[in-house]
């Protein structure tokens, strides 16, 4: 029969000797070194007291973390204050994709839709989702709506923006196979245009996530009785710098953890994603 | 429509003219009057370089774009629209990225409502029929250029379209995968006739196929220039003293070196 061997490719792992050198060079102990300079460096400048009172020492944050996790803040333990803010994520990022891709969707495969919707999509687009956070406000008060406002707002725009492009990069020779087929229109939507955008549709959800950090964040700040940024400004007001710099790195933890879960989510859902080009 | 089938062409091209607009209103005059019979299970190859009309001419008979004067007739019934019956095979490979190779095999006759279990069956004979078992659960970005390829063909195959339209399905393979795939592609046509058009700007690959060489004329209006019938046996050898001098013949009767 047919030999295709010839055609494909085997990957060979060259072995290198083990050397001192093998270790210096090598990705994991880079990191290690990298990270561990990080905080001796953190720590040091903590030590001197470069910003006089202002830096905790990496130990003290862990303590203050810690205490957080069993003292309630303002009726709630260190994890319900993470949730707190989680939450509101979820439900604004939530409405937003639910209405948001669709229309982007809709956007781009009905020229009457993408009309009417975007020059006021043009003219709102610009606006920084933080503008809105006074307006949201006085509009729906200092409670859960005006965060989740906010972050509908924010996270509006890429979600609708990817999904429109996305179907608008569509190879268009990719409908001409599947009508040579034997397909209809509403084959060329649902078996070649919503795949084929896939991918660029959840790079918009991605990019919506992280975004949907920042504007729960800043809308904490302004007014909150719970959630991370709530941590941060309790301890600007309480000047406990421990308790600013463990709000921080929550943050931090918890955003990339969400991203991670996102990325492995990806994987999952479209698995040829990774070698599309120009994504 | 009396005639009896046989006398029949199975593609026939009557007249073919088209014009494209072009941005502004710049008219691009891309066919000139092409007629062209091709009778049942026969391998013509249109020859011809870049900019010559012919990819346009097959997507024409394909039924992507409608001639601007002239039909096509497929068992003389017109040509109206894109059809199953027909089956394309892109330059691009054009393959869905979101399915696996069987995936991609059996779209066509999912499309037409074939029971899972039947299409199933037809994919996994035209899978091995080009040679790619053992991968039908590989996705298409795991595959060489050459294996895309082959998927390509076999997706077309698999909705058994009475003509097979194939626009320059080599063209961007590497000469060493290209040879193959050519010795491949008789192979595949012996095992299972149909009437085929084969676009190419590669002599040795027409020569390498066609019951029938068409050569177009290296500009634009595209207008058919001469036919040579090729009665080599099979399999053929590109060194083989017949081959090189039709080669030679017909480099000599084309205006540019192809």
């Amino acid at each position: 029969m047919v030999d295709v061997a010839n055609e494909v490719q085997k990957q060979v792992r060259e072995k290198r000797p083990f050397t001192v050198m093998t270790v210096l060079k090598n990705r994991w102990f880079l990191y290690a070194v990298s990270v561990a300079a990080f905080f001796l460096i953190w720590d040091r400048v903590a030590i001197a007291r470069v910003f006089s009172s202002g830096l905790p020492r990496p130990y003290e944050v862990v303590l203050q973390l810690w205490s957080m996790m069993f003292d309630p803040l303002a009726g709630k333990s260190l994890l319900g204050h993470v949730w707190a803010s989680t939450q509101r994520i979820l439900i604004g990022f939530a409405i937003a994709s639910l209405v948001a891709v669709p229309l982007g969707l809709m956007m781009a495969l009905n020229r009457y839709v993408n009309a009417i919707v975007k020059p006021l999509f043009d003219l709102l687009k610009p606006m920084p989702p933080i503008a809105w956070i006074s307006i949201a406000i006085l509009w729906f008060g200092i409670g859960e709506t005006s965060k989740v406002f906010i972050i509908v707002i924010g996270t509006f725009v890429p979600c609708l923006l990817n999904a429109y492009n996305g179907v608008r990069l569509v190879e268009p020779e990719l409908y001409d196979v599947i009508r040579m087929l034997g397909g209809n229109r509403r084959n060329e939507i649902i078996d070649v245009c919503f795949p084929a955008a896939f991918p660029a549709i959840f790079a918009g959800l991605q990019i919506s996530l992280s975004i949907a950090w920042t504007c729960v964040l800043a809308a904490e700040l302004v007014s909150a009785r719970s959630g991370l940024g709530f941590i941060i400004i309790l301890g600007m007001n309480l000047s406990r710098p421990a308790m600013i710099v463990g709000g921080m790195v929550i943050i931090a933890l918890v955003a990339w953890g969400m991203t991670l879960l996102v990325t492995g989510l990806e994987k999952l859902v479209c698995p040829w994603k990774r070698e599309i080009e120009g994504l | 429509m009396d005639q009896p089938a046989t006398t029949i062409p199975k593609i026939r091209c009557e007249d073919i003219s088209k014009e494209f607009i072009q941005k502004g209103r710049q008219r691009v005059h891309v066919l000139d009057h092409i007629s062209l019979d091709v009778k049942e299970n026969e391998f013509v190859v249109i020859l011809g370089p870049g900019q010559s009309g012919k990819s346009t001419l097959l997507r024409i008979i394909a039924g992507l774009e409608t001639p601007t004067e002239g039909h096509v007739l497929i068992d003389g019934r017109e040509v109206e629209g894109p059809g199953p019956e027909r089956g394309l095979v892109f330059q691009g490979y054009m393959l869905f990225a979101w399915k696996t190779v069987l995936g991609n095999v059996e779209m066509g006759p999912k499309l037409r409502g074939i029971p899972k279990k039947e299409r199933r069956e037809t994919a996994a004979h035209y899978i091995h029929l080009v040679g790619l078992d053992g991968f039908e659960n590989h996705y298409p970005h795991q595959l060489s250029g050459g294996m895309k390829q082959r998927v390509g063909i076999a997706r077309a195959y698999a909705n058994n379209p009475q003509v097979m339209l194939l626009d320059e399905p080599f063209g961007q393979l590497d000469a060493q995968t290209r040879y193959f795939m050519e010795k491949e592609t008789a192979r595949i046509w012996e095992t299972e006739k149909r009437t085929i058009l084969f676009v190419t700007n590669n002599i040795d690959e027409a020569i390498y196929l066609a019951d029938r060489i068409v050569t177009m004329e290296g500009k634009l209006p595209g207008r058919m220039h001469v036919v040579y019938p090729v009665d080599l046996p099979r399999p053929r050898e590109h060194t083989d003293m017949a081959f090189l001098k039709l080669r030679h013949e017909i480099t000599e009767a084309s205006e540019l070196t192809l």
